[in-house]
């Protein structure tokens, strides 16, 4: 019997049948999350109910010595949630109740299985919502939000998932469960809920999480710019903002990604764009009004040849729509693709983009653009065929080369998608050993057995100065547990 | 790629779960590029969470089958879970036609999977019943089916009947509908001017159990200027069969019925049941590779839903006020097999003094799922609890949709929690509109 | 070059007088100097503008004080970005960043940016942008020991490795000196005004809700409440000139208050003399502090109010506010009290996650030499 049957029988015994999946295929469906070139079939699939049996698991796999890795909705796009083969797979989809919205605290209380958008929609009625909105809310989980500190195309207004929880019950590496921040702000001592936010499931999993509700806007306007280049566009997104306007949104795309929304979703975006901006305002209804004639000059008067105003939140909901679906819509004009994350200087960004399009041409590979142009956060999407020899090989080298501007720029090799399996390896280029050394100490205070989530974010482990437990014959049995 | 680790489990012993004709085409499953848009939208994945219970999952399953996986009973289980209610379509931002990879893996299964006792003798049962109108007929009320000679046994031994007990007791609570309504005639001639030829599908449940429905069906047509063609001895479309695997046997009812309306001559061939719809709709592809593959495609091209035909036609009849507010409900096979969403909101829109209500989320199916709810009552309950509360948070006084199997679902659901709220088809509240009859004539409440 | 001096009588943190006093002029020299102060095992408190070196409790022991007067400046300021790096040592007040700004209100005459940062202060506007962590986007640290580390970088959206930007927000120097900061910037608003209102303390919560169930976005909602009296509350909105007109008319008649452009004199100053305490709620359970008999002031739109602790009673009020504090579901600390008091009442009340703030201070300076006893629990 291995240690991973063992443990299964001990939570299967603990936990119930029902939580635990040990069928070979089964456990195959688990392999990747939403970048599914990264594939580890896990060991051992566990299901909690809720925070106790999330605890009971982690407490079991650190008796048993054996690694763990959290998955939400498995929608990642660094793979973060990529198995462990020797390991457990611990997936908060059973997980999602909402557990309380507190609008005169705006504060909702949720599980880490909840779908973002659907706390949205449990706030609504009162007048509230929650702001983060990564591309993928109707399915992303909160834990898994909270993990990666996911963004969205609002955040440029409204930050980040860091900025919108508030608490967070979290279980720790050793399978404790420790309460974070809370319901008020500034809780005394170290601000270890900023921290914990978006450490990529290293430094334990999040088992209940309070968010912060933002009253719902009494106006919103969006607009739809249709421009005969990036440049034209980039340039009307610069004036924008230098003008002291803050959009609750600012998206970009360029024709390769209007052409594939547009044959995943029928958009209808002008034809003949080269790019188009949708820029979003949403406030108080007279400081909307006067930024937005604002903004429609300025759109105009850096060259856009077509401007359209969402009449309706269906119309609105179209414009998004092209948008939101773009990374999924690209399958249709290419048979794979690498989905980058880099950040830069929006100041750059014209520049960049030429950069971008010289690399593509060197290596007779397509890039179709899809970025949140606000604040300078490109998701550059990588096209290739696997089927053709040498093709997947040239991709991740423009894929990588992308990543070299965004630092040569001053910027970031992620800036929602996380670093997770993926992007390890960039880390050395962006920060220096010592950097990665000091980020490491924060690791090894939550985790010193270094069995969280390991192989994530950091290329090199660092050891944390402890033996790790070894689970020895003598000792008691995680079976005790229960 | 490059640095990804790999998988570690080797290959393992066995057949592999597929064999050469038909299996869930490799291209298809490639499109997916494992997004997970279509996660909430899958009602077993809203159930249970796991990721072989989704649409995501399945399709990863079907691959490991092309890899060479074999066809377990776990594999079996997960596919056999799958509502085939296409939420995951309409969902699927990459096109993935989950529609078509479901459906050969199920034909896979069905030929290749041994079904053990009671399960097989379930199905059994209920291929010997459903497709057949006449067999189903003698259904209505409860205890005659212990008197439906040569079936009795089958039906008994299956268990099928304590299965079918919560649904005819549903149906026993439409009482009123469930009067006798005479047979329709051959031919109906259009009220005013003709527009259309159209040939009218009558379905299996459908007339069995909601006759009204049929008879308002074709009056609705014939009042907005169609000549109504209802071709005697139809049989079953097939959608039950096709939806299940059981391919043969859809190919059959499908050639007779392409036979039978092939001879009436019309423009259209209308259906007022979303599963069968979308099922005659895909005709061409089920019968591919058949004789009959260019009558066939000929066919499915002139296959509308009743909603679909009438607004395209636009209004003809005048519409009396009806003052009501009604919850519309998405049947799957309408708004997701068929795409057909806006036209039947319109045509209620239309009808003066009507209010519609949307129903929370629309996407997420009721449980009925053609005969899901037989084969999986536990499963198929909890997603109509959940389908019945959102519909009665509507507050609506009438529950409109254009599915028999949602209708019966959703009644015994609102039944079940305490509820009440009168239910019709989309063509019994515009019959009701054209003839000037009062709401009361729709508000008879089930339960 | 010596990398210290000896330090003068006015060298003291809290009482405890110092015996070496450096002030490195970047971060390279910054790190020569901890790198010495380790080798020679020095107890170290970094000090900025020294307007907070009362808070919290004096260090068990103190042998260098870092001061960062020499490490001052902007460093870069990216007009186009909205985003600026400055130095530690940088008064806040007075950034000088045109027509953008550094959206934390300086809250203590003469503080620097990196004690700022260090004691995680916050004014009226943390409302509508927020606090330390939320403008903080990159920082650079010495370790105790000298080692030189950032996090984050210069561009606001960034998930890129641990954000130790937020670990060292309000972490009092215990694990190290923080030399460079970046912030995200805000464009400075065109107008503002305000709406003010002053109402017996049992009205405050319904006024509360009021404002909250309008959707003006205010950029602070402050309270006033003397220890005795009717209670005033100011709401601040920002933006544009015309949409200002417009919410604080809304606002009039939500409160049925007075709209103006004038900040009440009160306004973002603690309200304590000698002692202070900071006290949190959540939101719909501020009015539950009220009412305590002792001047407290500060944002009720975000659940932050400060308290004037008597000195004569402290022990007993502090535990009377705090009680009240936990019971709505925050926290009660005190921030910074005389030597006579400090002894005689818990600074900091209950601390959960204390053993992970033990292990990660355990790891960052394991010699417990920086800040030694200033913190929760004794960090």
């Amino acid at each position: 019997m291995t240690v991973l049957d063992r443990l299964a029988d001990v939570l299967r015994s603990g936990l119930g049948a029902g939580r635990v999946i040990s069928d070979r295929q089964e456990l195959r469906t688990y392999e990747c999350d939403g970048l599914a070139h990264y594939k580890v079939t896990p060991g051992l699939v566990v299901l909690p109910r809720d925070a106790g049996e999330c605890a009971r698991t982690v407490r079991a796999c650190v008796e048993a010595n054996v690694p763990f890795v959290a998955r939400g909705s498995g929608t990642g796009l660094s793979g973060g949630a990529l198995p462990h083969a020797d390991g457990v797979l611990i997936v908060t989809s059973k997980m999602r109740a909402i557990v309380e919205v507190a609008p005169d605290d705006e504060r909702a209380v949720v599980e880490p299985g909840v779908i973002n958008l659907h706390v949205t929609h449990a706030a609504t009625p009162a007048g509230y919502y929650y702001a983060p909105d990564p591309s993928s809310q109707q399915i992303c989980s909160i834990g898994g939000n909270v993990a990666e500190n996911s963004g969205g195309a609002h955040c440029l207004k409204y930050g980040f998932t860091a900025n919108h929880v508030t608490g967070a019950q979290v279980v720790t590496p050793a399978g404790d469960l420790v309460e974070l921040g809370g319901r008020a702000p500034d809780a005394p001592g170290y601000d270890l809920l900023g921290a914990f936010v978006g450490s990529e499931g290293t430094l334990g999993i999040a088992t209940r999480v309070t968010v912060r509700l933002t009253r719902l806007p009494e106006s919103v306007r969006t607009l739809l710019a249709a421009f005969a280049t990036t440049d034209q566009a980039g340039a009307a997104t610069s004036a924008i903002i230098a003008a002291g306007v803050v959009p609750a949104a600012v998206e970009m795309m360029d024709a390769l990604a209007i052409e594939a929304a547009e044959a995943a979703v029928a958009c209808g975006y002008p034809a003949g764009a080269g790019a188009v901006l949708i820029v979003e305002l949403d406030g108080p209804q007279a400081e909307v009004e006067a930024q937005f004639a604002q903004v429609t000059a300025l759109c105009e008067g850096n060259g856009a040849f077509e401007l359209r105003i969402a009449a309706d939140p269906a119309q609105r909901a179209l414009f998004w729509k092209g948008r939101k679906s773009a990374f999924a819509a690209v399958g249709r004009i290419s048979p794979d693709y690498i989905v980058q994350d880099g950040v830069i200087p929006r100041t750059a960004l014209p520049e960049v983009l030429h950069r971008i399009d010289e690399v593509s041409r060197a290596h007779g590979v397509r890039v179709a653009n899809v970025f949140h142009a606000g604040d300078g956060n490109l998701h550059p999407l990588v096209l290739f065929d696997d089927g053709v020899p040498g093709q997947a090989e040239r991709a991740e080298e423009v894929s990588g080369a992308i990543i070299d501007l965004c630092i040569e720029y001053g910027g970031s090799i992620t800036g929602e998608h996380g670093v997770g399996m993926d992007k390890a390896k960039y880390m050395p280029r962006m920060f220096t050993a010592d950097d990665l050394e000091t980020m490491q100490l924060l690791r090894c205070a939550f985790d010193p057995a270094g069995l969280a989530n390991p192989g994530k974010i950091f290329p090199t482990p660092r050891l944390c100065g402890e033996v790790p437990r070894r689970h020895k014959a003598d000792e008691p049995r995680p079976a005790e547990l229960f | 790629m490059v640095d990804a680790p790999r998988d570690v489990l080797g290959p393992v012993a066995g057949e592999p779960a597929f064999d050469d004709h038909r299996p869930p085409r490799r291209d298809l499953v490639s499109d997916c590029v494992h997004c997970g848009f279509c996660l909430t939208t899958c009602p077993t994945y809203v159930l249970w969470g796991e990721e072989a219970d989704s649409p995501r999952g399945r399709i990863h399953l079907m691959k490991q089958g092309l890899d060479g996986e074999p066809m377990t009973d776990s594999m079996v289980r997960h596919v056999d879970a799958c509502l085939g209610c296409m939420a995951c379509v309409t969902a699927c931002p990459s096109g993935v036609r989950y529609d078509s990879l479901i459906e050969d893996t199920r034909a896979q299964v069905e030929r290749r999977h041994p079904r053990k006792g009671r399960d097989r003798a379930l199905r059994e049962a209920i291929f010997a019943l459903f497709p057949y109108p006449r067999r189903l007929r003698l259904l209505r009320g409860p205890l005659r089916a212990y008197q439906i000679s040569g079936l009795q046994r089958l039906v008994a031994r299956s268990g099928l009947l304590a299965r079918l007990a919560p649904t005819l007791a549903t149906l026993d609570s439409l009482a009123p509908r469930l009067r006798r309504v005479p047979r329709p005639p051959g031919r109906v001639p259009a009220r005013g001017p003709r527009r259309a030829v159209v040939g009218m599908l009558t379905g299996c449940v459908q007339d069995a159990f909601f006759p009204d429905v049929n008879a308002a069906t074709i009056r609705v047509l014939a009042a907005e200027g169609c000549d109504v063609v209802i071709p005697p001895g139809q049989g079953c479309c097939g959608a039950l069969s096709v939806h299940n695997g059981r391919e043969e046997q859809a190919r059959g009812f499908a050639r007779a019925l392409i036979d039978r309306f092939e001879r009436a001559g019309v423009d259209f061939v209308v259906v007022n049941a979303a599963g069968c719809g979308s099922s005659m709709k895909e005709y061409a592809e089920l019968l591919r590779d058949d004789p009959y593959a260019e009558r066939a495609a000929a066919f499915a091209a002139k296959v509308r839903d009743l909603s679909e035909l009438l607004a395209g036609l636009g209004p003809a009849a005048r519409r009396h006020p009806l003052p009501l507010t009604v919850a519309y409900h998405d049947a799957c096979h309408l708004a997701h097999a068929q795409g057909v969403r806006a036209q039947p909101r319109a045509l209620l829109a239309g009808i003066p003094g009507l209010e519609v209500r949307e129903i929370a989320d629309p996407e997420i199916c009721c449980g009925s799922a053609g005969v899901w709810n037989i084969l999986n009552p536990g499963p198929a309950a909890e997603l109509g609890d959940r389908k019945a509360s959102n519909v009665l948070a509507t507050g609506a006084s009438l529950l409109v949709t254009a599915n028999p199997g949602c209708l019966m679902q959703v009644a015994a659901a609102v039944r079940r929690q305490g509820g009440a709220i009168a239910l019709a088809h989309t063509a019994q509240v515009l019959d009701a509109s054209i003839r000037g009859l009062p709401p009361s004539a729709l508000l008879t409440p089930a339960g | 070059m010596a990398l210290w001096t000896a330090a003068t009588e006015a060298d003291t943190v809290g009482g405890v007088p110092a015996r070496f006093v450096a002030a490195p002029a970047d971060t390279a020299e910054a790190a020569e100097v901890l790198r010495a102060a380790a080798a020679a095992d020095l107890a170290v408190v970094v000090r900025g503008g020294g307007s907070k070196l009362d808070w919290g409790m004096p260090p068990r022991r103190l042998d260098l004080i870092v001061d960062t007067r020499n490490l001052t400046g902007v460093v870069e300021h990216a007009a186009g970005d909205l985003i600026v790096v400055v130095r530690a040592g940088t008064p806040l007040a007075g950034l000088g960043l045109g027509d953008q700004q550094l959206a934390l209100d300086p809250v203590r005459p003469g503080a620097t940016v990196g004690g700022t940062v260090a004691a995680n202060t916050s004014g009226p506007r943390r409302l509508g942008y927020g606090t330390v962590r939320d403008l903080l986007i990159g920082i650079t640290v010495v370790r105790p020991g000298g080692m030189v580390a950032r996090a984050g970088g210069k561009v606001v959206k960034n998930v890129a490795g641990y954000d130790l930007g937020k670990l060292f927000t309000g972490s009092y120097g215990t694990l190290g000196l923080i030399t460079e900061c970046a912030f995200r910037l805000h464009p400075r608003p065109a107008a503002h005004a305000l709406v003010v209102r002053t109402a017996p303390a049992e009205q405050i919560g319904a006024l509360l809700a009021a404002v909250r169930a309008e959707q003006v976005v205010p950029a602070a909602v402050e309270l006033d409440a003397p220890a005795e009296g009717p209670v005033t509350l100011a709401v601040l909105v920002e933006g544009t000139p015309a949409g200002v007109l417009d919410r604080a008319a809304t606002l009039e008649k939500a409160l049925g208050g007075q709209a103006t452009d004038e900040f009440p004199p009160w306004w973002g100053a603690y309200p304590w003399t000698e002692a202070g305490m900071k006290l949190t709620a959540p939101l719909s359970r501020v009015p539950d502090l009220l009412s305590q008999g002792v001047a407290l002031r500060g944002s009720a739109g975000t659940g932050v109010l400060y308290a004037d602790v008597p000195v004569d009673d402290a022990p007993a009020v502090v535990e009377r506010l705090r009680a009240a504090a936990i019971r709505a579901g925050g926290h009660g600390v005190v921030l910074t009290a005389p030597p006579g008091v400090r002894e005689r009442v818990d600074m900091w009340g209950p601390v959960p996650g204390l053993e992970l703030m033990r292990r990660v201070k355990d790891q960052f300076d394991p010699g417990h030499l920086f800040a030694p006893g200033r913190f929760v629990g004794g960090i």
